[in-house]
């Protein structure tokens, strides 16, 4: 490392990120800082997924994967299961977004903390407890058996209804997030004066508040289905065999056929998929007015 | 703003459902594991070590608690020092292909971890490297990187130009601006990242699980395997440990919180942690 790896920058007023020529030429080596992940990155990043892209054309593999029966049952079962989860995640995520809005600071700081703890949670840890809460003798069944609705225990798991329950405990806090952004960049007069000229709460939500956070409603929607579409753990272990979604289609192709090329193909397929939503995505961030890189 | 009109006490009993759903899951895991009974409960039965007991006693957990510290090990350790670098090498500096370099430092956040799964799964095999925890160490690290990268770069962005500069002039030599300029201010930021790391390791199953080997099977995978069949009382112990991980690693997120709201804001951008 040479004394050039480091920003010089000259006398005088100068914005950060402001480019001068001078000293450009004297910051040569700095590019060294950037060297080692950019040589990881190549390495253990873009050359396995080249290699898997590359994998994928062979044998005439995407027109196999994509005649397969059963892959497109997974491709309808990803859609309507990250559809259904994320209407109820978004729902949810909005109630608790506008708690939290309204909240006291230390309020906040609490229900924040509760917002986090799934978030830091492994997915295999929630999806156990779920397990327990609803197996035949769980306490969801006792409780249902309690209040009469049932004499017997009803299997609440192994189906596609404990699929969507635990995906909307992992997806929660993704929703939150970006609603509860967009509700803090509400101006608070706006409801102040709407108020003192009569209108109530009821109308004060419909009319100022739920449009002013479309964009935040839009943001969460997009981004709790991008990350829906890929789970592979909730669908195998809260799931039965009719709840398969892609991702453990890939599993399939790959650890059970053996068939790496078909494996590839459905991967790509996944990603194609996910990217494009991802340019939506921050689309709708830079639209909405929140940037990422700050 | 304080919840005094009726409609926003609707609003509050409305949610305690939502938070309940939340927290519940997380919290009855700990007392599941505690519990004094050969099967799963919840109410606990009574107190007791025995599950405990049972699962450090038993090579097979043992050995698969000992595979994920080294598979977060590896991740941490590369994750903190590509992370940095990464991040003050880009910090305040353009130059043509600076979104094209940033975009490839983010993307393994943004492919599906299945997908990652498979590719490391063809290409290590391919290389030769399996049966050892090294390449899911390594996987691990491509993603957990990203997250370090991310909070070094939030942590910088209170840096001032001027320190560098002044340093400079005063006749620091690079290392020494790195020790004394760089290394203070982006310290919270590369304990929250190493955090971010090691908990994104710690709980990663997908690739770990496609790479798994004889020698190497991970706490997650050791998990996702037995519930397949039964929930046992070791499985509820291993899910207490990475349980008491979470709480500890939130805890620390939360005084960064109340410290600068920064960190909060960067959580939306983890698309691929779960799956």
């Amino acid at each position: 490392m040479t004394a050039a790896t480091l920003t010089v920058r000259p006398q005088g007023r100068r914005a950060p990120g402001e480019e001068n020529p001078k000293v450009r030429r004297r910051l040569s080596g700095w590019w060294l800082l950037l060297a080692p992940i950019l040589v990881f990155d190549v390495v253990l990043f873009l050359t396995p997924l080249g290699k898997l892209v590359a994998s994928s054309f062979a044998d005439n593999a995407y027109q196999r994967v994509l005649e397969d029966p059963l892959v497109l049952r997974s491709l309808v079962n990803t859609l309507s299961i990250s559809l259904a989860s994320t209407i109820v995640t978004v729902v949810l995520g909005y109630v608790i977004a506008l708690v939290l809005w309204r909240a006291g600071n230390v309020t906040r700081v609490i229900l924040f903390a509760v917002v986090l703890l799934p978030f830091w949670t492994g997915i295999l840890v929630k999806n156990f407890a779920w397990a327990v809460l609803l197996q035949d003798n769980g306490i969801v069944n006792a409780f249902l058996q309690g209040i009469g609705l049932t004499n017997a225990p009803i299997e609440l798991l192994h189906n596609r209804f404990a699929v969507i329950i635990g995906m909307v405990h992992c997806l929660l806090p993704y929703a939150v997030f970006p609603i509860f952004s967009s509700l803090t960049a509400i101006d608070d007069r706006l409801g102040l004066a709407a108020r003192s000229l009569g209108a109530r709460e009821g109308s004060v939500f419909r009319r100022i508040t739920l449009p002013l956070s479309a964009a935040g409603i839009s943001a969460a929607g997009l981004l709790v289905f991008i990350i829906s579409t890929g789970f592979f753990i909730t669908p195998v272990v809260m799931g039965g065999p009719g709840d398969m979604m892609i991702a453990n289609q890939i599993d399939y192709y790959a650890r059970q056929l053996t068939d790496f090329s078909g494996a590839a193909a459905l991967a790509v397929v996944l990603t194609v998929m996910v990217s494009i939503m991802v340019a939506v995505y921050q689309r709708v961030l830079k639209a909405g007015g929140q940037h990422e890189d700050n | 703003m304080k919840t005094t009109n009726p409609q926003h006490r609707v609003l509050a009993l409305l949610s305690v459902p939502v938070f309940l759903f939340l927290v519940i899951p997380t919290a009855i895991v700990v007392p599941v594991a505690l519990n004094d009974s050969r099967y799963i409960t919840f109410p606990p039965e009574g107190f007791s070590l025995a599950a405990v007991a049972g699962f450090f006693g038993d090579k097979a957990w043992t050995s698969a608690l000992t595979a994920s510290l080294q598979s977060a090990g590896i991740a941490v350790v590369i994750g903190v020092l590509l992370g940095s670098t990464a991040a003050i090498g880009l910090h305040g500096r353009k130059f043509p292909g600076r979104s094209a370099v940033m975009g490839l430092i983010l993307a393994p956040m943004i492919v599906p971890t299945v997908v990652l799964a498979l590719a490391f799964y063809q290409f290590f095999i391919s290389i030769g490297m399996v049966g050892s925890i090294l390449p899911i160490g390594l996987a691990h690290a491509v993603i957990a990187t990203p997250y370090v990268y991310l909070t070094t770069r939030a942590a910088l962005a209170g840096l001032n130009p001027a320190l560098v500069r002044s340093a400079q002039s005063l006749g620091a030599g690079p290392l020494s601006v790195l020790r004394h300029v760089y290394l203070p201010i982006i310290l919270p930021g590369l304990i929250s990242g190493a955090l971010f790391a090691f908990s994104v390791s710690i709980d990663e199953t997908v690739m770990s699980l496609f790479m798994q080997s004889p020698g190497a099977t991970t706490l997650p995978v050791k998990m996702f395997t037995d519930i397949q069949f039964n929930l046992t009382p070791k499985i509820a112990v291993s899910s207490a440990l990475l349980v008491s991980v979470a709480t500890i690693g939130l805890l620390l997120q939360v005084m960064f919180v109340l410290r600068r709201r920064s960190t909060a804001r960067m959580l939306p951008l983890a698309v691929s942690a779960q799956s």
